[in-house]
């Protein structure tokens, strides 16, 4: 386990914003991440107390608090067949009932399905910090980072339909790369995991733009290739 | 800080630290039922309740809880009774080790709550929480499927085998009507063949429910971490940092002056005593090449220091005060790069004797053949020869090793340990704390899966240090990372095969060479290496034969037993071979096998000659022979279950609909071996109650197999009363007869037999008292059964009044009986193992479909257990052929020591699978038993790599079939 030399659970957003003004806290969000070993001691801030787990559908968008679990994704049928199957995905029942969707959101793994399927409902991001809170698309809270502000909420788009297409050792390996398709109308978007330092939306003319890094599950080339042949399948099955 | 919550519905209020978790204040508050796996998360042996749903223990602090309901499955233990989920667990067979059993129980609980009739797709994604490297799930998924009936008032059938008539008579092969459909039924049903040859009996062969599912499903403590010693300290060990280095200083003033610390132990302090740790009968194999603590370190992992502290984060502080100075030395890690000239030298020491060839780090030079294979193969019609790798993976106990060590009240060396061998271990220990044999105790509680990592003596000599320089308690426990990259793994090799076989197809000669690599040190490098040779060249009849072995030293993670034990290795690189040999010739792969094959009655001619106690004549007067096989059979029975006529059909091969997919199937011919003949020895002991009840003491080391459930059938078959009268303890070396332990097949057969023996004393006695009880003259006419022994007339006695009568009223006397067995044979399980899959061309993805495995393991004492062995091992050697491998980066490193990046299958994603058990009557068995345990571990990766080149053409030599490596095969 990490040296969490305390443990604060603030009851307000403000309270909550007050701790996080030391550097040396960080955000507790189900734990399954920083609750691992290895790193340096840390206070946590345990943010559930805040009221940040409803899910609200608002017309074409669905809202999140950031401490919705994966599990409740899942098992809510307001959302999105290709959110809740890519939460699924992302963790094994028990990780999952733990894990929160800003808690996945500030992890930023790019080999992470939700976010791919995130990226491309159009996702954008409440971050929340003592000058008040904004929207952010969530590439760039991927690309850049939370500045140090809350990640508050999650809204993404519920109209359309969706697909995963994955290519791992076994059918419920983290894919080495995953192509997450989404058509609304005649919009069709793709986000690939595995191919780049976070989950990136892509253009499937452009691929040969990648440049993947490479571990022992997919060299470079080989990631490359599965970008191309994934990409190809998602836009064919995506109707 | 004060915590808050509510535990199995009482309020509680912990004081813990900020920093632990949820399970680590549940065990220290006496839930013992939740169990360590990692401290990752993913092995959900920590599972429990919060708020009703599953969550892991492991990631979440015990203060994230205040104010939330934690449940364990302590509080469904409210009287003696199970609860309906446990029963059904207990009932399908679904617990093997039971150690993570409490938290399928919570996660089944909690999903039939919120749907109380689950699909098997939601009970497999419950259960992708908790990882489990026994089952293959099968019967879990069974046992809540049930569990949920029985609560929603449904009446299920009574669980049991599905009974399926012979398709051969035992010696030909059948014809099978591709219209004639396998059995129905469900997939965690064995389907039991049986045999004319077998008898009908009343406990052998039954699906009895285990002796130890109560304990297992109510979480009870009974595994070695499930005490609390007062006063116990925590052991911690600094590993190296380094592949290969010499440790010139070390220098522990900042750690010995840490409070709490009691103890700080490495090469400066400790005696340097040389050793093999692997768990091997006396002498142990030679060379002796470790020693507790060294002043070189030879793999990342290695030992360097250990500590004694009151907490483990003290320990864990200590560690980093440590300063240790290293001379970095070149390291080598391939078998083949080893032997280059220039290459480092592995073990330079001085002091270990018996290296064949130290400046080549050659440690083991294995020779051993019949006949005279060059001419042989000079004047073959064809010679083919062929080189495959295999990897480096690991046995994955999700309960690793552990071990607590204590001064009993006589000041001896207690230890109880996580081990597969307790006997091996107190001889082998004894040196090294400088104490004699009788001065120490070993003692094996419930064990939660060992695989061979637990053959060893491997973490037990540093709490037996810590626990004498100290005179407290010390518990040691190895994290998983340790578990990975510290403990043992199987061992990686470079084996060439070159066959001669005339035109017709037989097989006139077969030439093997291996390089094993042994890594940092020898343990079993010697007798696994030999398996493989055994096991490579006993499977067929070739009139010459040839095995030359190197084993060689590397600097990666120590390889040493994993259930199947060289064999795995050693069939998949046959199994490959004669399928190719077999295309090449234009053979039906299977024909041309049964050509070659052994047959009852030939000689297994070149088994003496390898092994633990080989013999070094070169021509012995008689062979052991093959007395038993069901290979017919259990090829037939597998054919039809995988619907083997689809092979050559396009249209199945090339589904029409899905265009980059090609499907294939593939099969191996698997043998195995039962036991080390003239070596291993079990003893059993067992006396009667005054109840009329027995308790069996067995030497014998239950890890999960369900061995003292199926050597309690034995006795209570010979004994004539129901399985509960039997109480079975394994095993402690104060207590119970001595056996070798948990390895080579062999407890069924030679445990089995001692007890089969000890209990035959044991009715002897009775019937003589019964005798003179009923007033008859022939005690040999008393027969026993329904808990009386019966007098020819029908007159009977109860045993319980015989065991009254004898220790209180007349000539009274402890009716006991104890025997030991070793045998002189070895008779071999076949089976027949086959493989469906489909290939995605375009990705190299690989997607396994299917299994089936038909065994002749003999008589199945207990189906439901054999079948689990039979699925579980299934699952692990898939997981060998298509995803697991430990991956050390330049450095040495081990670049995935979790799971995860090291994938073992999960509930999601596992195959379907199928058991057929094939019945023969093996008469050097007891009651006509084979082995079962580890030939499951030998046909999936090579049926595997068949099928994958009936689907697409290419034949792929290197397991495992990662996608990236079969997309370079299928592109050349």
């Amino acid at each position: 386990m990490p040296k969490a030399v305390a443990y604060h659970r603030p009851a307000t957003l403000e309270e909550a914003l007050t701790l996080l003004a030391d550097p040396g806290r960080v955000i507790l969000g189900g734990g399954t991440v920083v609750n691992t070993p290895g790193g340096d001691l840390v206070e946590v801030v345990d943010l559930q107390a805040l009221g940040l787990t409803r899910i609200t559908m608002d017309g074409e968008r669905a809202r999140c608090g950031a401490m919705t679990t994966l599990g409740h994704l899942v098992d809510h049928d307001g959302v999105p067949s290709l959110i809740r199957d890519a939460a699924r995905r992302q963790s094994p029942s028990a990780l999952r009932n733990q894990a929160t969707i800003g808690g996945v959101i500030a992890g930023a793994d790019p080999e992470s399905v939700l976010l791919g399927a995130l990226a491309v409902s159009a996702a954008t991001v409440e971050l929340t910090g003592p000058a008040g809170s904004e929207w952010i698309g969530l590439g760039d809270v991927l690309a850049q980072g939370t500045g140090g502000r809350i990640i508050t909420a999650v809204e993404f788009a519920t109209t359309g339909g969706g697909v995963i297409v994955a290519t791992g050792r076994t059918p419920a390996d983290t894919p080495i790369v995953a192509a997450v398709a989404r058509r609304d109308g005649d919009a069709v978007t793709i986000a690939l995991t595995g191919v780049a330092g976070t989950v990136v939306l892509v253009d499937p003319a452009r691929l040969d733009e990648l440049d993947p890094p490479g571990d022992f599950r997919g060299s470079a080339a080989y990631r490359t290739h599965l970008a191309t042949v994934l990409t190809g399948r998602a836009l064919a099955e995506v109707t | 800080m004060e915590v808050a919550f509510k535990l199995n519905d009482e309020d509680r209020v912990v004081e813990c630290a900020p920093h632990e978790s949820l399970r680590t204040v549940l065990r220290r508050e006496g839930m013992m039922s939740v169990r360590y796996g990692s401290d990752t998360g993913e092995t959900g042996a920590a599972a429990v309740l919060v708020d009703r749903r599953l969550v892991s223990a492991d990631v979440i602090l015990a203060a994230q809880v205040g104010g939330h309901a934690v449940m364990t499955v302590e509080a469904l233990n409210t009287g003696p009774d199970l609860h309906l989920i446990q029963s059904a667990f207990a009932a399908t067979g679904a617990m093997q080790s039971g150690y993570s059993t409490p938290a399928m129980i919570l996660g089944a609980l909690a999903l039939i709550e919120r749907n109380p009739d689950p699909g098997e797709a939601e009970i497999r994604d419950m259960l992708t929480g908790i990882l489990d490297r026994e089952t293959a799930y099968v019967k879990p998924v069974e046992a809540i499927r049930r569990a949920a009936a029985v609560m929603r008032g449904e009446h299920p059938e009574p669980f049991g085998p599905l009974i399926v008539p012979p398709l051969t008579d035992g010696t030909h092969p059948a014809v099978l009507d591709p219209d004639d459909p396998p059995p129905a039924g469900p997939p965690s049903v064995p389907r039991l063949v049986p045999s004319k040859d077998v008898p009908d009996m009343a406990v052998v062969g039954k699906p009895e429910v285990k002796v130890d599912a109560v304990k297992l499903a109510k979480g009870n403590p009974a595994f070695t971490d499930d005490i609390e010693m007062r006063g116990m300290l925590h052991a911690k060990v600094l590993y190296s940092p380094h592949a290969h280095a010499r440790i010139v200083g070390i220098d522990d003033s900042d750690a010995v002056a840490l409070e709490g610390v009691h103890a700080v132990l490495h090469y400066k302090n400790t005696a340097r005593i040389k050793y093999a740790s692997g768990g091997q009968s006396y002498p142990n194999p030679h060379p002796h090449d470790q020693v507790s603590f060294d002043d070189k370190v030879r793999y990342v992992g290695d030992r360097v220091a250990a500590v004694a502290a009151e907490t483990v984060e003290i320990a864990e502080e200590a560690l980093s005060r440590i300063r240790v100075t290293y001379e970095v030395l070149p390291a080598v890690y391939d078998e083949r790069e080893t032997l280059l000239p220039g290459a480092p030298v592995v073990h330079d020491e001085p002091d270990t004797s018996h290296i064949h060839d130290r400046e080549r780090n050659i440690v083991h030079h294995i020779a051993a053949r019949r006949g005279d294979v060059e001419a042989a193969l000079a004047g073959a019609d064809h010679v083919y020869e062929q080189t495959f790798r295999v990897h480096q993976v690991q046995q994955c106990p999700i309960e690793p090793h552990i071990s607590i060590a204590w001064l009993d009240s006589d000041e001896r060396l207690v230890v109880r340990t996580a081990t597969q061998v307790p006997f091996h271990t107190r001889r082998m220990l004894a040196p090294l704390v400088e104490r004699e044999i009788k001065d120490i105790r070993v003692m094996k509680p419930r064990i939660g899966g060992g695989f061979g990592a637990k053959q060893e003596m491997l973490i037990e000599d540093i709490v037996g240090h810590l626990a004498i320089a100290t005179r407290r308690p010390v518990r040691y426990e190895l994290t998983r990372e340790e578990e990975f990259v510290s403990s043992r793994t199987r061992h990686p090799q470079t084996i060439t095969y070159r066959t001669g076989v005339s035109a017709d197809g037989t097989l006139v000669a077969q030439d093997m060479r291996v390089i094993g690599n042994t890594g940092a040190y020898g343990t079993h490098g010697y007798t696994v290496q030999t398996i493989t040779g055994l096991r490579g060249l006993t499977s067929y009849n070739a009139p010459h034969k040839r095995f030359t072995c190197d084993v060689v030293y590397t600097n990666i993670p120590v390889p040493g037993a994993y259930r199947g034990y060289g064999a795995p290795q050693g069939e998949y690189a046959l199994e490959a071979h004669m399928e190719d040999i077999a295309l090449d010739l234009g053979m039906d792969p299977i024909e041309f096998r049964r050509k070659n094959w052994v047959k009852v009655g030939d000689e297994m001619d070149i088994a003496p000659h390898l092994g633990e106690r080989a013999v070094a004549e070169e021509e012995l007067e008689e062979y052991p022979k093959v007395m038993s096989n069901g290979i017919e059979e259990c090829v037939a029975q597998g054919a039809r279950a995988i619907g083997w006529h689809r092979r050559n059909d396009p249209a199945w091969r090339e589904p029409a609909d899905r265009p980059h997919i090609r499907r294939g199937l593939g099969f191996a011919f698997c043998m195995h071996g039962t036991a080390i003949p003239f070596l291993d020895m079990g003893g059993c002991s067992i006396k009667i109650n005054d109840d009329g009840t027995f308790n069996v003491l067995i030497g014998a080391t239950d890890l999960g197999t369900g061995a003292d459930t199926v050597l309690g059938q034995i006795a209570a078959e010979v004994l004539g009363v129901p399985l509960e009268d039997i109480r079975i303890y394994s095993s402690d070396t104060d207590v119970t007869p001595f056996d070798t332990g948990a390895y080579a097949s062999s407890t069924t057969f030679i445990s089995g037999t001692a007890v089969k023996l000890a209990a035959d004393e044991v009715a002897d006695r009775i019937k003589d008292r019964a005798a003179k009880m009923l007033d008859v003259d022939d005690p040999t006419s008393i027969d026993l059964g329904k808990r009386m022994a019966w007098a020819k007339d029908g007159s009977s006695v109860s045993l319980q009044d015989v065991a009254l009568h004898s220790l209180h009223l007349e000539d009274q006397e402890q009716i006991m009986g104890t025997a030991s067995y070793v045998s002189p044979e070895s008779p071999p399980p076949f089976a027949a193992q086959f493989v469906e899959l489909e290939v995605d061309v375009e990705t190299g993805q690989v997607t396994v479909t299917k299994l089936v495995m038909a065994v002749d393991c003999g008589v199945a004492i207990n189906p439901i257990t054999a079948s689990g062995q039979v699925e579980g091992g299934m699952l692990q050697a898939l997981g060998y052929g298509h995803c697991e491998e430990m991956v050390l980066d330049d450095e040495g490193r081990t670049v995935n020591p979790r799971f995860g990046p090291y994938w073992i299958y999960r509930s999601d994603d596992t195959p379907e699978t199928e058991v057929y058990l094939v019945q023969t009557m093996e008469d050097s068995g007891p009651f006509g038993a084979k082995a079962v345990a580890e030939i499951p571990k030998d046909g999936v990766a090579p049926a595997m790599r068949n099928a994958i080149l009936n689907a697409t053409g290419v034949a792929i030599n290197d397991i495992p079939f990662t996608p990236e490596r079969v997309w370079h095969a299928l592109n050349g």
